[in-house]
């Protein structure tokens, strides 16, 4: 009580000075006295930032007494970070930036300093392009599935969606650029359309945030920044190159840029190519069916990545409007003894011909994206509009297979192709406006957001209804600086959504009873159905630094609207067999969470302790019953949408330790526990729950070896605990232990620099199972031992005074 | 060296949260799937049963749960095209590919009496005389109360 006491009473004394207010002005320039101008100044705790103008000039008005830290950020050199103590007079400083490689010095380990650019108090890591770089998985999200807390929901090599503390699908919501990823995020059998090259900082949120990125944020958020544009009268590149033995995976990313005063142009075209992956078994039991595989390859789990990208883009002092246009093109097959109604036989000879083709059944996913976001900087408001348009569409192919009573053979006079089982065809459109005003010590920001979906379906099974959805939310967000170590955070937000789910009838006729009598009739799966939900969520957080010392605590209510999947589903999963039904009386979830993050820090030591807690009156899962169902579901098991009462809490735990100066240890860890608290399946976990972990990790970064920096060797243990806390029809995973390593440097090549990165993954070939794959359930294990060498040629052409301090 | 120590403390911390969870206990709950016996005299089909058109069969298997069992399916499929395979080791000699015609599609559930650990059906199946003959899977599938479930996959054939 004594503490609160003592931040009240700092509180009261701020107030009472904030009054006085004085100006930090100042001038940037390089290590040869130019003048920098277009450099990013930001002043720290305050919101307040803005860019040097041509003279190198920059100022921040009215600010109050006080400790701040002054940030410079420019393209081509280094960060720069000054303390800067305002006590009764205005502060006129001249900044001098030194020369560096931008690439070069991002932070390698996720960047967590105590001056995280984030606002709010929430669990947040922010990991760099470099993280990517040297801990590059199959995807994206096999990547960052290194940090506590972030785990994935994998199939095969390439593709996986991203599971926070035991939330995936749509209770995950992906940002990139500003604007919200749409795929179609209920499935587990397709990542996500995101190209891991082209990705500049991630931010990656645990616990509710929908207060800031409305529905879906429930479970957390993973926020992919753009690369940082780049700096003016320069042009350059990239050349990635990748290569991996398990799954023989070549791969090659080429980046090229432009910038002149103002304008810039930018390009970038991914291919990547990749064979059946490996594991470490000769047979599989897919629900006790033995299957075979062919030199241990995972029968037709091959497939191939296209992706191009292209920005450009507007830069001044106030004003820049970006515009972002990519496009992500994905082949792959799907394990091609377990699809349809059961598992099957396939013909060896077709499928193992080859490793590297694609025969059916395979999936094509193309995601179009076309954003453009722009700011506007006017005295103490700074105004961001983000529109996006996407388009992602999604084929399933497979050989025609009656089910149930469909004919035995195709019918001729179908209008729809015979191999296209499934179709999945989303346009979506969104809108955000946000104004971040500076008044005082607040920092309010006020905004709005809009979207509509189009989606339309095809193909000759029938899982979800064709649907439109419309969503609107404001809200309003306020930092409150109460002194130099404690600042009080608060936001509100409304929505409203509409749901329209279209009427399907089967095309082939059912044998049904009516009255007793037996009758060949068109069944309707889904008919139409019109649904409105409105929320109102709220958040309440406090920031609090004292030196080494930080705390961040946060409670809320998020929210997620019901998907036409979970309202109007009805038909079979073809890869888990089971019959899975909509429930159209369902209610937005809700969930409350109280987060909170401990940290201590100093320059040998870190150690962060992140627990929460969090209850869902109405969580929305899918129910196996002890049913069947003949007629829509073919004879199998009616799974159906249901909610209960979820309590869940767990926590992560980070320590690093400097040992040496050239070597240190990073420990980190996870538990989660969930429980049903009511339901039919009381008691119960919830699906997907990741077993705890820790993961320990030695890095050596020898100094003297390296002429440059950036020489390391890493050896990683993951040991991952069994999960027997299970939910039907999941089944028991053992824990495992794996080793990995990692090796990378740079040097110079007939004047080119390379950045060389190695990873052994799963270096002892260890045969496991990962309780939240996609493959689980059918008992395929994971990949076995994998080597990755990527390489990495940045250049960038010496066309004027710019190019004395990127040569360096 | 203080921090030796501390850090051997943060392992041992760690380590010992996580052996906390493991002791969590799941008494309460069931996690045992049911299960389907053929393996005693008197159960048809078995593995490789033939079965005759244009009369009936009488489908009998013991299911058994360790708290109640729930439902019981049968669905009769051709396999004229090999796609299935069964989850018995042996494998039967199946006939040469061909196309259907009139395949038997027989997809029925059959409801368990509540509460039962134990139960051994006794269903008759009528198999028409003008249908396809050839190769053809059967597929039992038995679920719980608690919604686990247990697959069986028969090759059999029509004669």
């Amino acid at each position: 009580m004594k503490i609160v006491g003592l931040f009240f009473l700092l509180g009261l004394w701020s107030i009472a000075v904030q009054s006085q207010t004085f100006r930090i002005s100042g001038t940037v320039k390089g290590d040869d006295g130019e003048e920098v101008s277009r450099a990013r100044v930001e002043l720290f705790p305050t919101e307040l930032k803005s860019f040097s103008d041509k003279k190198g000039e920059f100022s921040f008005q009215h600010v109050s007494k006080g400790k701040y830290v002054l940030s410079v950020h420019m393209v081509g050199y280094a960060p720069y970070r000054s303390e800067v103590n305002l006590t009764d007079e205005d502060v006129s400083l001249t900044v001098y930036l030194t020369p560096g490689i931008h690439m070069l010095k991002e932070v390698v380990v996720h960047d967590k300093t105590s001056l995280k650019k984030d606002e709010y108090p929430l669990n947040t890591d922010i990991v760099s392009s470099q993280f990517v770089h040297r801990y590059l998985g199959g995807s994206l999200m096999q990547t960052l599935g290194r940090l506590p807390g972030v785990s994935m929901i994998g199939i095969g090599s390439g593709q996986s969606k991203p599971l926070i503390r035991g939330m995936g699908f749509n209770r995950v919501v992906t940002v990139e650029k500003g604007i919200k990823h749409e795929g179609q995020q209920w499935g587990a059998d397709h990542g996500l359309e995101i190209d891991q090259f082209a990705t500049g900082d991630i931010e990656v949120i645990r616990g509710g945030a929908s207060f800031m990125y409305g529905s879906d944020a429930i479970g957390g958020v993973i926020d992919i920044k753009p690369k940082a544009y780049p700096d003016d009268h320069t042009s350059g590149g990239t050349v990635d190159l990748i290569g991996k033995t398990n799954n023989m995976l070549g791969g090659v990313s080429v980046h090229l840029y432009q910038r002149k005063t103002n304008w810039f142009y930018e390009g970038r075209a991914t291919y990547q190519d990749y064979s059946d992956y490996r594991v470490p078994t000769d047979t599989v039991y897919v629900y006790s069916y033995a299957v075979h595989l062919d030199q241990r390859h995972l029968r037709n789990t091959a497939g191939r990545e296209l992706n191009f990208h292209l920005n450009s883009g507007y830069v001044d002092d106030r004003f820049s409007s970006m515009f972002y246009f990519s496009n992500t093109f994905n082949k792959s097959g799907f394990f091609a003894n377990a699809h349809g109604l059961e598992p099957r036989r396939v013909d060896i000879d077709l499928h193992d011909a080859s490793s590297r083709d694609i025969p059916m059944p395979s999936q094509k996913v193309n995601h179009l994206k076309l954003i453009n976001r722009s700011g506007y900087v006017w005295n103490d408001h700074e105004i961001e509009l983000d529109l996006g348009f996407q388009h992602n569409f999604r084929q399933e192919y497979s050989h025609y297979v009656s089910h149930g009573y469909m004919p035995p053979l195709y019918p001729e006079n179908l209008d729809i192709p015979q191999d296209l089982e499934r179709e999945f065809d989303k346009k979506v459109y969104s809108a955000n406006l946000r104004d971040k005003m500076t008044y005082g010590s607040h920092v309010v920001t006020i905004g709005a957001s809009g979207e509509y979906q189009h989606n339309d379906i095809n193909g000759w099974t029938f899982l979800v209804p064709a649907f439109r959805q419309a969503a609107v939310g404001v809200f309003v967000y306020d930092k409150f600086s109460l002194n130099e170590q404690v600042s009080l955070h608060g936001a509100i937000r409304y929505d409203h959504s509409t749901i329209r789910t279209m009427s399907y009838t089967d095309w082939f006729p059912s044998l049904i009873e009516i009255d007793g009598e037996e009758q060949w009739q068109n069944l309707t799966r889904a008919e139409a159905s019109e649904k409105e939900f409105n929320s109102f969520v709220w958040s309440f957080g406090m920031d609090y630094r004292l030196g080494h010392f930080s705390l961040q605590a946060n409670a809320g209510k998020s929210f997620r609207v019901p998907i036409a999947k979970e309202l109007a589903a009805n038909g079979v999963n073809y890869h888990y067999f089971s019959y899975e039904l909509g429930n159209p009386t369902l209610s937005p979830e809700q969930s409350y969470q109280g987060d909170l993050v401990l940290r201590w820090q100093d320059s040998r030591w870190a150690i962060q302790l992140s627990p929460y807690y969090n209850y869902f009156p109405n969580y929305i899962y899918l129910n196996p019953t002890p049913g069947f169902d003949h007629y829509y579901g073919a004879g199998n098991q009616i799974f159906v949408y249901t909610q209960s009462k979820v309590l869940r809490y767990g926590a992560e735990v980070q320590a690093r330790y400097n040992i040496m100066k050239s070597l240190s240890t990073e420990i980190s860890g996870e538990y989660l526990y969930a429980r049903q608290l009511s339901g039919q399946k009381k008691g119960y976990t919830l699906p997907f729950s990741p077993p705890a972990s820790i993961m320990m990790n030695l890095t050596w970064s020898p100094l003297e070896w390296s002429k440059g920096q950036g020489t390391y060797f890493g050896l990683d243990y993951k040991r991952v605990a069994a999960q027997n806390r299970i939910v039907p029809p999941e089944k028991k995973t053992a824990g495992y232990g794996i080793w990995h390593v990692q090796a990378g440097t740079q040097f110079a090549l007939a004047g080119q620099q390379v950045l060389l990165n190695l990873q052994v993954q799963n270096v002892l070939d260890t045969k496991y199972m990962d309780h939240t794959s996609f493959y689980r359930l059918i008992e395929l294990p994971e990949a076995g031992r994998n080597i990755i060498l990527s390489l990495r040629m940045p250049f960038q052409s010496a066309k004027n005074e710019n190019s004395e301090r990127s040569k360096s | 060296m203080k921090t030796t120590r501390q850090i051997i403390f943060l392992f041992l911390a760690v380590a010992g949260l996580f052996v906390a969870c493991e002791k969590d206990s799941n008494n309460e709950i069931d996690q045992d799937p049911p299960q389907i016996h053929i393996d005693f005299a008197g159960a048809f089909p078995v593995q490789c049963s033939e079965i005759e058109r244009g009369q009936k069969f009488t489908f009998k298997a013991r299911l058994s749960d360790n708290v109640a069992l729930g439902n019981v399916s049968v669905d009769i499929h051709h396999n004229f095209d090999h796609h299935s395979h069964s989850t018995e080791i042996d494998e039967c000699d199946l006939a040469p590919k061909k196309s259907p015609i009139k395949p038997l599609v027989f997809i029925k559930s059959y409801t368990i009496a509540q509460g039962l650990k134990e139960y051994e059906t006794n269903v008759e199946i009528d198999v028409p005389a003008d249908i396809d003959p050839g190769d053809y899977h059967f597929m039992i599938i038995v679920t719980d109360q608690e919604g686990w479930s247990d697959t069986k996959g028969l090759s059999i054939k029509i004669k």
